[in-house]
């Protein structure tokens, strides 16, 4: 087993371990669901560093196929499973978040930017699914949904940032709120907090290498 | 960088205007003379002012607008899906004339006028059939340019981003359908920005508060063009 997979597994376990054992300090409202932070935060750098591997694959995949070469049919396989990979991360950020919401917020659904931001993310890669389960040709498919994924991770970032310029938000850092880590992020909090977004980063890099070499197996038990 | 400077042919691709003008004209023989294209959309336009009008009476100017921009967003589907539509004998001969990134670039445009078309029928109509909406404290004559401008240059920007998906469904086996659904979250951030410029146009804000979000509404154009610069050569090399 390479080191940092070893590095992923100390880390995570670490953090469930400290995020729910340590001492957080406890503010009114927040309270206790302040350790919500370890757990909910990591999703979200997890899906982005996987959709920012799902596109240098997409564009590695374009790249392939040009000057004579042979398009790599493998990278859209690399470029597919870290996308879907990110997706589930999407899902755990966002059901975690909501159940913070509920308790801090009073609601599990609010027209925050970050909720618009993360609905619109999720809208855009099941088109992205979709667009791939409707062509038949692997090549085509391969192509048309790397094309796609380039131009619609690029806009999706636009999105994500100039939404919180244009609306107020609950979120720290947003609308006036100050943000974790400028001043009030406790320093026994950053010991925690810091180890869990690199380890869950590369546990879910793991699960996407997982499903890239299982769809290699498949494609080779089928050809 | 190995991919960046492999990468430079694209980037760095001369668009020569002649050929931007011939397919302009050609589309403008095909859409606007020997046929009755162009009229699909304008009706389609008027027929969903029309239900607009039909289902609220007197809306509020929030309603007004988001209802205009529904209108338009729509219409303007409607417009771009047809772009790239044509038959097999058709792309042989524009591939001849034109490089991908003049093709994008002309159907761009052309899809941009019919957006406009498509846009100042939608106003004329909701100006009909619901009313100029009654802001208080503003005389409505000093917010029409500013406001013509904002809904302009959004529909611009909606076509920029419609005609890239557009290109991406034809290539498709079952595109027509997933036209709406791969463009409508990607028009988002567009929307949002012309929505804004919109409104503080219709509020009689001076066009130096405009500015900015008239620039934004240029850049939700510029970004989209320039993505589909670069990736339009691979999108069309088949």
């Amino acid at each position: 087993m390479k080191a940092w997979k070893i590095l992923a597994i100390v880390l995570v376990g670490y953090s469930l371990y400290a995020g729910l054992m340590f001492d957080v300090p406890r503010l009114v409202i927040l309270n206790e669901t302040i350790r919500n932070l370890y757990f909910h935060v990591p999703m979200w750098f997890s899906m982005i560093a996987l959709l920012g591997g799902s596109l240098a694959y997409s564009f590695r995949f374009l790249r392939s196929g040009t000057e004579g070469q042979p398009s790599n049919l493998d990278r859209d396989n690399q470029a597919r499973s870290f996308a879907e990979v990110a997706m589930v991360f999407a899902m755990l950020g966002l059901f975690t978040g909501m159940i913070w919401a509920k308790a801090t917020w009073g609601a599990y659904w609010t027209a925050d930017p970050k909720l618009q931001g993360t609905a619109v993310t999720l809208l855009i890669y099941a088109a992205y699914f979709i667009l791939r389960t409707s062509i038949d040709d692997p090549e085509k498919r391969a192509r048309l949904a790397a094309v796609y994924n380039v131009f619609a991770f690029v806009l999706m970032i636009v999105f994500i940032g100039i939404l919180p310029r244009m609306t107020d938000s609950l979120h720290p850092g947003n609308g006036g709120n100050p943000a974790f880590g400028n001043y009030d992020l406790d320093n026994g909090m950053r010991m925690v907090f810091y180890p869990a977004v690199l380890g869950w980063i590369l546990m879910g890099w793991w699960i996407a290498t997982l499903r890239v070499r299982l769809e290699r197996l498949r494609y080779r038990n089928n050809h | 960088m190995a991919w960046l400077s492999s990468a430079q042919p694209y980037l760095c691709a001369v668009i020569r205007p002649q050929a931007i003008r011939q397919m302009l004209r050609w589309e403008w023989e095909l859409e606007y003379r020997r046929s009755n294209g162009w009229f699909l959309p304008v009706l389609f336009a008027a027929m969903v002012a029309y239900l607009c009008s039909l289902l609220v009476r007197e809306p509020s100017p929030t309603v007004w607008l988001a209802l205009l921009w529904m209108t338009i967003v729509f219409s303007a589907l409607q417009t771009a899906s047809r772009s790239f539509s044509a038959s097999a004998g058709q792309w042989l001969y524009l591939n001849q004339i034109v490089q991908p990134i003049e093709l994008l670039l002309g159907k761009t445009m052309s899809t941009a006028g019919s957006s406009l078309l498509v846009t100042w029928t939608g106003l004329l109509l909701f100006g009909l059939w619901l009313g100029w909406p009654h802001i208080p404290e503003t005389d409505a004559s000093v917010a029409t340019w500013p406001f013509l401008v904002s809904i302009s240059l959004g529909a611009i920007a909606i076509s920029a981003t419609l005609s890239f998906t557009a290109a991406l469904a034809s290539k498709m086996d079952r595109g027509t359908g997933m036209m709406a659904i791969l463009s409508l979250p990607l028009l988002l951030p567009t929307l949002l920005v012309s929505m804004r410029a919109s409104k503080l146009a219709l509020l009689g804000e001076t066009p130096l508060v405009l500015y900015p979000n008239w620039a934004g509404e240029i850049l939700m154009a510029a970004i989209p063009l320039a993505l589909g610069g670069l990736l339009f050569p691979y999108l069309w090399r088949s």
